[in-house]
């Protein structure tokens, strides 16, 4: 789809800014520029997205008192599941993303009026994060165990994946998911074909990555896949495949594909951002595996029962200022817990694992079916 | 302790529950009910070492702890007891005569406890008991100060049924401890609906598995309830029921449901229970929230914010230690506890039941008032859903011993039952 341009031309420059730092061939942190963008794009929201300026009049911050990106108040990504929050008129949507869940349950929207800065910040971090290795020009063998988006034209990880395909794929590269079903033949037969020169990346769905487990398991059969390959996995298995914790995931893609943990890149995303998080292990080889994004995009660990950052090394809630929503709202306040480590962050879920202290139970938990 | 320590108490049990049924049940019944007594009362040695320990364990605040068991061992009592043997095994004597209806228990009873709430520790470890069958208790990692209490009070009552009790604290996820655990006769389970369900599928027959997941309570509040000095007064209990256990327990309220056809009842009733939870909070004093459920405090309270902002009915009344939201529906949402409340409005009475439909699975204790006439229609509806208990606002964290917890018995689901025909 074609983008439409930006109408306002306030926003069109922060947009056109933004693009340039996203084109950029340099990779670093950028306090002034970033700093300057945030409360750029926060005064251009709180003007044109009623919900958010009211929100944020609520909490008393405006963009006359705000002085940094830390102090702009973050909207709960459960919003999204019931709220328009746009920063354009809504007549001006030419996309919406749906957070993944069943019929049943409700799903958030992101509404957008053009794909050019996801577009443009998805691709440079994906290529950093997972594909450091890949020279210029090249294009690596990109094997996605996700539907296209086609098939889940609402999806935002199917258009991150398309984008990816088309970018940076070589022409044997494609989708080996349709449907509900996984093509484990025909994955199996693209990986062998793989020139061994070729950087080869599996990436996908946590879940479809465990029927590949198990389908291996089920036949006896155990691979070893070059030694230039990597995978890339995002999101949760609920409802969807058994369930295993991160570390139980990558022990076993070792065991039955022979992909070492350092070679297993999480993704920490969501349909909310237009950013995402990787895990540093292919980036930043032999230091200890963190979150990283890209320079457009902060992350704050914050305390919940203060509102402040949280202290060096101690869990809090992770908070996101993402310069690539300018069509919606930056600042978000996502349902997962984290904790600041070096220059990145690690995700500790939603519920750390504690025994419940009563025999009562937050209902979000009843309630939830199948949500991300 | 390791699992041959395990296996080696559960020997020891076996043992002790041999001596034990040489005794007539009715002495055991009658021991276990001076230890029902003696938790009763308020200024016992047990009640106050209780009180001075868990907070510290728990992280509850020792003004709510003390109201908590003021309230919650309130209806705690030997005669309780008594008359729930009677009720449910038709007597303690059906455990010793031969008869058309006989009762036994279990050689042995393993107990795996959960959360931080007292009552639920006291029962689960008297139950087995009153049937003789031997109990190994594992604690909850987050109290392990009630069962070693309740343990000792049972030993300081009757040496002999001390023998039959042990406590063993051993990590949730030392499966070989649990799995020793596991090889009692009867098993109890508490927990998460999953953790039961992990439990469940480890206990085959012949022997018995008894589990009790997560549950919530809610409160529902007729157009009589909506004004005035009944407004009040029901706003009052229900901030009581809110505030003791920090909103943790099954029995704690987690939504008010108005049914009244009035737009601005649901309103008024959010306000009143903000107050009353202000005033709750002075005298009983929430205690920790751990940095998840303040995430998911922090997450709802914003959600609910930004509905106000964008426009939608909804009104937020919160402080530092409790939240009211008035819905401006009766969908359910989630409830991120430790003194979270939402206030749904719904029609009227007929509408009750669909609105806790989402909840029914799930659901314990309903607090009623204001329906009148309506009472005990909207009783039998709600009774029909699931609920266990319906009750008075002020009234959910005093259940009576017998509570039907699941919509069970607390006796006969840890008992055998032999009914004795005419023979040959």
């Amino acid at each position: 789809v074609k983008p439409a341009p930006a109408a306002d031309p306030r926003r069109a420059a922060l947009d056109a800014e933004l693009l340039g730092w996203m084109r950029e061939s340099r990779w670093e942190r950028d306090d002034e520029r970033f700093e300057r963008l945030a409360l750029g794009s926060f005064r251009f929201q709180f003007e044109h997205c009623p919900p958010y300026r009211r929100f944020c009049q609520g909490r008393g911050v405006t963009p006359s008192s705000a002085r940094s990106w830390r102090e702009l108040p973050c909207v709960p990504t459960g919003a999204f599941k019931e709220l328009v929050l746009c920063s354009f008129p809504p007549q001006r949507t030419r996309h919406r993303f749906l957070t993944s869940g069943t019929s049943t349950a409700q799903r958030g929207a992101l509404h957008l009026d053009t794909l050019e800065l996801y577009e443009a910040s998805l691709l440079p971090t994906f290529r950093r994060h997972v594909l450091p290795d890949l020279a210029p020009g090249a294009r690596a063998r990109i094997c996605v165990l996700a539907p296209s988006r086609g098939e889940q034209p609402e999806s935002s990880l199917s258009h991150m994946f398309d984008v990816v395909l088309a970018e940076l794929g070589d022409a044997q590269s494609g989708h080996f998911v349709s449907g509900d079903r996984l093509d484990v033949e025909a994955l199996l037969a693209r990986i062998d074909s793989t020139p061994a020169d070729r950087p080869l990346v599996l990436c996908g769905t946590a879940f479809a990555f465990v029927h590949l487990l198990d389908d291996a398991e089920r036949r006896g059969r155990s691979f070893h896949l070059p030694g230039s390959a990597r995978i890339m996995e995002t999101g949760g298995f609920k409802g969807r495949s058994r369930e295993l914790s991160r570390a139980e995931l990558h022990g076993l893609l070792e065991l039955r594909l022979g992909v070492p943990p350092e070679r297993v890149v999480n993704q920490y995303g969501m349909t909310e951002l237009g950013s995402q998080f990787y895990d540093s292990v292919l980036a930043r080889p032999g230091e200890p595996r963190r979150k990283l994004g890209p320079p457009w995009a902060r992350v704050a660990i914050v305390d919940p029962r203060s509102g402040k950052p949280a202290a060096p090394g101690e869990a809090g809630v992770i908070t996101v200022v993402d310069l690539a929503n300018s069509g919606s709202v930056c600042a978000l306040q996502t349902a997962d817990l984290g904790r600041a480590r070096g220059d990145g962050f690690e995700v500790l879920g939603r519920e750390p694992g504690a025994e419940e202290r009563g025999c009562s139970i937050a209902t979000d938990l009843l309630l939830s079916d199948g949500q991300a | 302790v390791t699992p041959d320590e395990i296996r080696s108490r559960l020997e020891k049990l076996r043992k002790a529950g041999v001596a034990l049924r040489r005794h007539p049940a009715v002495a055991t019944l009658e021991a276990l009910a001076r230890v029902l007594d003696a938790w009763h009362d308020a200024v016992s040695p047990l009640r106050r070492e209780l009180e001075r320990e868990l907070p510290a364990a728990t992280g509850f605040s020792p003004a709510m702890v003390r109201m908590g068991l003021r309230c919650g061992l309130q209806e705690f009592r030997g005669d309780a007891l008594r008359a729930l043997a009677a009720r449910e095994l038709g007597g303690a004597p059906r455990l010793d005569a031969a008869g058309s209806e006989m009762v036994s228990g279990f050689e042995t009873t393993a107990v795996l406890l959960a959360g931080q709430i007292p009552m639920p520790t006291l029962v689960a470890l008297i139950a087995p008991l009153v049937l003789r069958s031997p109990v190994l208790a594992k604690a909850s990692s987050r109290d392990p100060i009630t069962p070693r209490l309740v343990a000792r009070s049972i030993a300081e009552m009757d040496a002999e049924l001390g023998d039959c009790v042990e406590v063993v604290e051993i990590p949730g996820d030392d499966e070989a401890g649990v799995g020793a655990l596991l090889e009692s006769d009867c098993v109890v389970a508490t927990g998460s609906d999953s953790t039961v369900a992990s439990v469940a599928a480890r206990v085959a027959p012949p022997r018995r598995f008894v589990g009790y997941g997560h549950r919530v309570s809610v409160a529902a509040l007729g157009q009589a309830a909506t004004r005035g000095r009944a407004l009040a007064e029901e706003c009052e209990g229900l901030a009581l029921d809110v505030a003791l256990w920090d909103q943790l327990g099954c029995l704690s309220p987690v939504a008010v449901y108005v049914a009244s056809p009035e737009a601005g009842a649901a309103g008024r009733v959010a306000e009143e229970l903000a107050d009353a939870l202000a005033r709750a909070e002075e005298r009983w004093p929430r205690g920790e929230v751990d940095v998840a459920a303040a995430g998911r405090i922090a997450h709802e309270r914003a959600e609910a914010e930004l509905r106000c902002a964008a426009g939608r009915d909804v009104t937020l009344y919160a402080q530092e230690h409790f939240t009211v939201v008035r819905e401006e529906s009766a969908a359910a949402r989630p409830a991120p506890l430790h003194r979270f409340v939402r206030v749904h409005p719904v029609g009227g009475p007929g509408e009750l039941c669909a609105a806790l439909h989402p909840l029914a699975a799930h659901l314990a204790g309903v607090a009623l008032a204001g329906f009148g006439a309506d009472t005990h229609g909207v009783a039998r509806e709600l009774a029909d859903l699931g609920a266990s208990r319906l009750c008075r606002p002020g009234r959910l964290q005093r259940p009576p011993l017998g509570w039907r917890h699941d919509n069970r018995g607390v006796l006969t689901p840890l008992a055998r039952f032999t009914d004795l025909e005419p023979t040959g």
